[in-house]
């Protein structure tokens, strides 16, 4: 008989109780264990989309971007002064423009609606091209392009009100084809800075000089018929499809990358810069380079931003699931720890006479006190394979529980952030993309964690029972003597 | 030799302090089988506490081979319970719901005995004390009253202390069971020098002892020829 078998000896003296006890403490441990694989599950979902959206800043003129908003444009001089930049590991200038379909200027100058459709923004005027957008204006486009178009329209009921026909109202309202994104870019990277994924053809070689040379995306060279090796025209000039790119959504691929300095010279606006794509070198650094940037640039002159607006939203709400199950964990932790002091502290109470006469026969108090300690453990121990059977089958409904009602909330606030048109890339991109990224998250319960969980909950219980353990070093031998 | 010099020990009840150890004073040679009797609420049981040092004393000190309780700290206490006391308790104090031979193994589990030492010497304890050796696995709270109070017996010699202090040892048992208690005890103090102090109702064992006290009402006595011959006259 030794110590240890004692404590399970005794862990058992009361099944009933032991029962009791062992389930109160399996549905603390399973609830901090469940809490703990979401904390984890998410914290590795949150180190994922940082990685992802990775080392990159965006550099947008100060109170521009794309092509909303005003304010001076870049330049070269400025990437270079971003490139000194400590920490920054590389810099890409990109210059956007709008292509429209020429037959399609000429059928609105027609119909009298002179305006361009969008608003300003950097490029006034249009560039025009042979190409057919492969996206259709739908209801968002006719709405979105109506912001000035339908002033102009307004402008002509206004006159022919008088006449009270419907016929001119109806007139003014054709189906409007969107412009095409076509971007200069001095590196093979989108225009949010991720490498290209080219399906087709080769890239264009030396991004920093004229070429005529394209790259297209798939459904944007599919409605217009074209194959690596055909040629369109954009502002009169002859342009070669060199190679297909996939941005894997249907905004991204209505788009073109031609090299920079084509894209310069189309907009006949050689040095001017839309944006500036900057690589930092480290994750660690990425904060302090943005700021040192921002500093170098002057924030008068320039905004620069991190990574996905989309993602860095995501991010912040796994961030508070992952706040929120880690104190989960801590409380449900602290309930085990507590429950396991109660409990100790009746079982003292209720052996004094035993633990007298322990102390009678010359039990030292390090021998009683650790006997309390094991039996605890006891009790834990079978808490605990309780608790993670509980677990494996709740955690899983658990973080999807927490993640649904957080992802809602950042539903909402990427909804307000989407605005017309959306961001380069990134249309359709944000809720997909994060609600994909959060169902993704439950799976992962690693036995690593689980085991550093139980560790944890050891720990506690350890603390939990020393207190009322230390209590028996108090009770007197006496206590044989008196009566129960 | 143990020496014990104005012993008190007093207990507040109400308003009222009782005094069932008062000024008591005695001295026991090494070896030496001593009974104690007297009426219950006596003090005996309080006494013996005092001498198995599971209670301090409110003044007084009980001196064991030159070294005094009363200034020994209580790590060495927990020593002295262990090594050179067996107490058999009154109301026995056995672990309920370990067996009688884990009982008896307790002792020397402390003390540090080897494990397949200790288990020996537990069976060989529990047949001296004529326990069926059937029982021995089995439950304290599944014994005899009698057939408890052998195990505790057992226990109380387990570390071969040098005093044992036996509160009522044979209280529950049959008169032929008692006897062999008896003559167990008095050949532990023959031949392995213990000293011996029984707490008795038993007249027939403490006639069988080297020396014989009274208690009453917190005072000791030693009962001499003369001193039992006026108390045989007055009834
Ligand atoms: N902790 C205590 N508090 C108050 N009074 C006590 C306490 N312990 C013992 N007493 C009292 O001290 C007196 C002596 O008790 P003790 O147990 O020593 O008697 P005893 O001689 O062993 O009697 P018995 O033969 O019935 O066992 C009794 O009156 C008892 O009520
Ligand atoms: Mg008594």
């Amino acid at each position: 008989m030794s110590v240890l078998a004692r404590s399970v000896g005794n862990a058992f003296r009361n099944k009933v109780r032991t029962a009791a006890v062992v389930a109160v403490l399996a549905v603390a441990i399973g609830l901090a264990l469940a809490m703990l694989v979401a904390n984890q599950a998410v914290t590795g979902k949150v180190a994922e989309l940082n990685a992802s959206v990775g080392t990159v800043l965006t550099v947008n003129p100060a109170g521009g971007q794309g092509f909303e908003g005003g304010g001076e444009p870049l330049t070269s001089a400025q990437a270079a002064t971003a490139a000194a930049v400590p920490n920054v590991s590389s810099v890409v200038g990109t210059k956007a423009l709008r292509l429209r379909n020429a037959a399609d200027i000429a059928a609105e100058a027609a119909s009298g609606r002179t305006g361009q459709g969008g608003p300003g923004g950097q490029s006034a005027t249009s560039v025009t091209t042979s190409l057919t957008a492969a996206v259709d204006a739908g209801t968002l486009g006719n709405r979105n392009q109506a912001g000035t178009g339908a002033s102009g329209a307004t402008g002509s009921t206004g006159t022919t009100g008088s006449t009270g026909t419907t016929g001119s109202t109806a007139q003014a309202a054709p189906a409007f084809s969107l412009p095409i994104t076509a971007t200069g870019i001095g590196a093979e990277v989108d225009s949010t800075g991720k490498a290209l994924q080219l399906t087709q053809g080769t890239g264009l070689g030396n991004y920093t000089a004229a070429s005529t040379g394209a790259l297209l995306g798939t459904t944007l060279a599919e409605k217009n018929g074209l194959k690596v090796g055909s040629k369109f025209t954009i502002q009169d000039k002859t342009f070669t499809v060199q190679g297909l790119f996939d941005s894997g959504t249907a905004f991204g691929n209505n788009a073109l990358y031609v090299t920079l300095p084509t894209a310069q010279t189309l907009a006949a606006l050689p040095d001017e810069l839309s944006t500036m794509i900057v690589t930092v070198n480290s994750m660690e650094n990425v904060d302090a380079a943005k700021t040192a940037l921002q500093a170098a640039l002057g924030s008068d002159k320039a905004d620069v931003t991190q990574g996905q607006r989309n993602l860095e939203t995501a991010v912040s709400s796994l961030d508070s699931v992952k706040n929120i199950s880690f104190i989960a964990f801590v409380a449900a932790l602290g309930t085990a720890g507590l429950i396991i002091l109660l409990i100790m502290v009746m079982l003292v109470r209720e052996r004094r006479r035993e633990i007298g006469v322990l102390k009678a026969i010359g039990a030292p108090n390090r021998t009683i006190g650790l006997q309390f300690v094991l039996e605890a453990l006891v009790l834990v121990a079978l808490g605990s394979v309780v608790g993670a059977a509980v677990a494996s089958l709740a955690s899983g409904g658990i973080a999807s529980a927490l993640i649904s009602s957080s992802s809602s909330t950042s539903a909402a606030a990427t909804g307000q952030r989407g605005g017309p048109g959306g961001f380069p890339g990134g249309a359709g991109g944000p809720l997909g993309g994060a609600s994909q990224l959060l169902t993704s998250v439950t799976a992962s319960a690693s036995p690593g964690v689980i085991a550093a969980g139980i560790a944890a909950v050891f720990g506690v219980a350890i603390i939990g029972a020393l207190a009322p353990a230390l209590l028996t070093a108090r009770i007197r031998p006496i206590e044989v003597l008196r009566g129960e | 030799m143990i020496e014990v010099k104005n012993l008190v020990r007093t207990f507040k009840s109400g308003d009222r302090t009782i005094k069932p150890v008062n000024d008591v004073s005695f001295d026991l040679e090494q070896g030496t089988l001593a009974s104690i009797v007297g009426k219950s609420g006596s003090g005996k049981s309080t006494l013996l506490s005092l001498l198995g040092a599971l209670d301090k004393p409110t003044s007084g000190d009980v001196v064991v081979n030159g070294v005094s309780l009363a200034s020994m700290p209580d790590g060495k206490l927990t020593n002295y319970r262990r090594r050179d006391i067996g107490f058999v308790f009154q109301q026995f104090n056995l672990i309920p719901n370990l067996s009688a031979v884990d009982n008896v193994m307790l002792p020397m589990e402390f003390a540090g005995v080897r494990k397949a030492a200790r288990a020996e010497r537990a069976r060989q304890l529990l047949e001296q004390v004529q326990l069926d050796p059937d029982k021995h696995g089995r439950r304290i709270n599944r014994l005899s009253g009698g057939e408890q109070q052998r195990v505790a017996i057992a226990r109380a010699l387990a570390n071969e202390p040098k005093l044992i202090l036996a509160d009522e040892p044979t209280g529950n048992l049959d008169e032929q069971t008692g006897e062999h208690i008896i003559e167990l005890l008095s050949t532990l103090s023959r031949d392995h020098n213990t000293t011996i102090l029984v707490v008795t109702h038993d007249r027939a064992l403490a006639n069988k002892t080297d020396r014989r006290f009274r208690l009453q009402q917190g005072r000791l006595t030693e009962e001499t020829a003369r001193t039992r011959a006026t108390a045989a006259l007055t009834g």
